[in-house]
Order: structure tokens, then sequence, then C-alpha cells
């Protein structure tokens, strides 16, 4: 596939040659039920505006988040992955955070070792009472992807044999 | 390094003794110096049995199969193996009173061309850690410190780009056989979720994209608990450098979270299953 290895050496020196103009990135945002979930709440009662690019998926708990969702996400549709959970310290099951962050740390070595560029998966911690932190996170991240550009490695359907 | 005479008593005692049904050992693959693994059900196939720097499989591979299982099983283990079979053990999925263990003092195997297999250069461990009897004699403790394989540090060292070049290519010449799966002792699930995806139609197809997903999703089920026999690599019929996924995840955790490699300790099930408070925060926003 070397078209695919080409867009991806295109797209992180030079968006503008293989995005279109009205693109948007598709960002999977993935977050603990608890206290990231509610944060975003808190973030739309607040009326703080951040970017609709994300797609939020709800999980019991950060450590419910298997590092194949995040091969998965890239794989199919999302331009790059956001997982937020609760502070350390502060998870409603105790301890699942810390088991979540040894293997999000693996996660993100390994993704960005088989040449996905570090800013397309991100981690946060965000408690319930953080509305603005989450539309920060948000913003940030979204910034990010738009500067990388379109993913292109390993997608399906550059796959498809038609 | 020749155990072969040592190997072939011990396994004509068992028998003798009645303590084993199966032995599992390696012989002559018959047409050149070569080995294979072998199962003995009887004291007549003991002379068959050999072991030398050619014995490069990890025979516990083979207690997942129905021809050892809930038998009385003999079995000879290098370093590497003998870790792979403490993770057996400790994930319950074979009964240490079943087994009689030859541990063995390993000096390293050679592959097909003679050389020393790279894993054996840099292995830590090369004795035995479960054993019932250990042959041969461990070596100085003192030139054994953990160092990044050189393939990873070479790869680290390059432009992104690069790298997702070279795995693109690794990628595209699995054709989705599973035999890295199939050889590796610790990959024993009856069902495993790689085939259970719901598009099994399209993700069993040889693409790619669908080898991106397998391979990844296997290497981080192995993270923590690879012990680096390098079983995957020997099986695999494209020759494809699967121990660069193994062996990156080992050094992440190796350098942030124990300082011990997996299997070692007995009852230690592997670093995603214990977390420290210090463990390092600094990607998180």
């Amino acid at each position: 596939m070397e078209a695919a290895i080409k867009d991806q050496l295109v797209s992180i020196e030079k968006p503008e040659l293989v995005a279109p103009p009205d693109w948007e990135p598709v960002i999977m945002g993935i977050l603990c039920n608890w206290c990231s979930y509610a944060g975003s709440d808190l973030t739309g009662t607040s009326r703080i505006q951040y970017p609709p690019n994300i797609r939020i998926i709800r999980v019991p708990c950060s450590s419910r988040v298997d590092p194949w969702f995040l091969i998965k996400s890239l794989q199919t549709t999302a331009d790059g992955v956001l997982v937020s959970g609760c502070h350390p310290g502060d998870c409603h099951y105790i301890s699942g955070n810390y088991f979540a962050r040894r293997r999000f740390l693996v996660t993100k070595k390994l993704l960005n070792f088989v040449g996905f560029h570090e800013n397309r998966i991100q981690f946060s911690w965000v408690s319930a009472a953080e509305g603005p932190k989450f539309a920060k996170v948000v913003n940030k991240v979204t910034e990010d992807i738009k500067k990388l550009g379109p993913l292109h490695l390993y997608k399906k359907e550059n796959f498809e044999k038609k | 390094m020749n155990y072969t005479n040592q190997i072939q008593e011990i396994a004509a005692k068992l028998f003798a003794e009645g303590k084993i049904d199966v032995f599992v050992g390696y012989r002559m693959n018959g047409f050149d110096d070569n080995q294979v693994p072998v199962l003995i059900t009887g004291p007549q196939d003991v002379s068959k049995l050999v072991f030398t720097d050619k014995s490069v499989f990890n025979l516990v591979n083979y207690l997942k199969t129905d021809h050892t299982r809930k038998k009385r099983v003999g079995l000879v283990v290098k370093g590497c193996d003998s870790r792979a079979l403490n993770l057996m053990l400790t994930e319950k999925q074979v009964k240490r009173e079943n087994l009689y263990v030859v541990g063995i003092c390993c000096e390293g195997v050679v592959d097909d061309a003679g050389q020393k297999m790279q894993n054996c250069l840099e292995c830590i461990v090369p004795e035995a850690v479960v054993y019932d009897e250990l042959l041969g004699t461990a070596g100085k403790a003192e030139t054994r410190a953990y160092k990044v394989n050189v393939d990873i540090a070479a790869l680290a060292e390059k432009p992104l780009t690069e790298r997702a070049a070279y795995f693109e290519e690794v990628f595209e010449n699995c054709i989705r056989c599973n035999a890295c799966r199939h050889s590796c002792p610790l990959c024993y699930c009856a069902k495993c979720c790689i085939d259970q995806e719901t598009a099994a139609l399209y993700n069993g197809a040889n693409t790619t994209s669908a080898a991106f997903h397998a391979l990844m999703t296997w290497s981080l089920h192995l993270a923590g608990r690879c012990v680096d026999c390098r079983n995957c690599e020997k099986a695999c019929p494209s020759h494809l450098p699967l121990h660069l996924l193994h062996k990156q995840n080992e050094s992440v955790i190796y350098e942030n979270f124990q300082e011990h490699l997996a299997g070692v300790i007995p009852d230690d099930r592997g670093a995603f299953y214990k977390y420290s408070l210090k463990d390092p925060d600094d990607f998180i926003m």
C-alpha cells in the first residue's frame, strides 16, 4: 500500500495537500461514567463551547478501556482517540485508573512505535467538577489532530478489495 | 551443551517408576541436524530423545494439547521456557503435581545458520526457574544486565514516517495463518477474541489492515507476559520480525513498572495485574 504511506508522509508535513478544505477530524472520546462523562455533561450545562468533532462513548471506568478499543477506532473511522477518566485516587472503583494508566502507557508507546503520531492517542484525567478543563482538553486534541491531517495508516477502506 | 544421555536416563527412569504418561522432548528430524519436538508415551522410544544447542523450540507449548492435558507429563525446559511454564502455573493452566520438569542451565541455542539466536545473546535468565531436576551448572550472574533490544533501539531512532513505512511492510507480509498464536505457550484461550470480531468475514480476509488489527491485539494481550522464547518467529512462514512488538512492550514495562522479567517470580501475574502510585503520569493531560 504505497499510496497510504505517501498520504501519511504528506499528511504529517503538509496537511493542506491531502486534507480537503472542509475536512473535519473524527475523534473517538472514551469517557469514564463517574468523572469525565459527568464533567463533559457539566461543560454542556455550563454552556461552554467545545468542538463537535469528538464522538463520546461512555464506559463504566477507564480500566474498562481495552487497548483493542484504540486499535479498532484508529483502524476504522477515527483520526485520533481521547481516553479520559478520574484523577488518580478518585476512582469510583478505588484502583481502576491505576491499572488503566499502565496499559495506556504501553499502548501509546506501541502505537507510536509502529508509526502513529503520539498526538493521535491522548489521555486525560477530568473530574466531574472540571467542565472548563474538559472543553480545554477537547480543544487541544482537536487542534493537534487538525494539524496532523486525516489518518490513512491501516484504514480498513484503503485495503478493501473491489 | 549436550544433555542427551542424562535426559534419556531420566526419561527411562520415570517410565520405569510409572511417574509419567508422556515425556515431551526433542528428537532429530531425520534428514538434517535440526530437531523437532517429540511426545514419547513409553520406554521403547526413549532412545529417540536428544538435547543439544539445536533444541530451539519451547516445549511448554505442548502442555495445552490434548496429548498432555490431564496426564502426568515429563518435560524439558530451558530458561525462557521455564518462565513460560511459571506463568502457566500462575494462571492455573497446568497442575504442578502432574509435571516432572527437567530444567536446563541453558548456554544459548543456535538457528539454522549455526549462529547463536539474538534472544540468547541478550538473555538474562538462562537457568530454569521451575524444575524438579536441574542439569548443568549455573553461570555467573554479574554479566547479566537488562539491555534494550538492538532492533528496538535502532528503530526508535528513525523518524516516524520511516517506522510507519517499515511496519506497513511487516503487516503487509502477514498471511494471517495464526501460526504465531498457536505456537505461543501463553496463547491458550480455546476461543480467541481476535476470531470473535463481529466483522469476522472481513477480518478473516488477508489484508494489511486486518493483520495490523490481529497482531497488535495479540501483542498487547502478551504485554507483560511474553518471555521472549521466539516460538512465534520460528513458526512464522513469512519470517516476520514479531519480536519487535513484544520487545517494545517489554522494554516499556521494564523501564517504567518493574525491574524483573515476566515469569521469573512465582505467582507473579505480570505488570498489568498490579499497580504503583509512582507509575509515570506525565503523558496524561
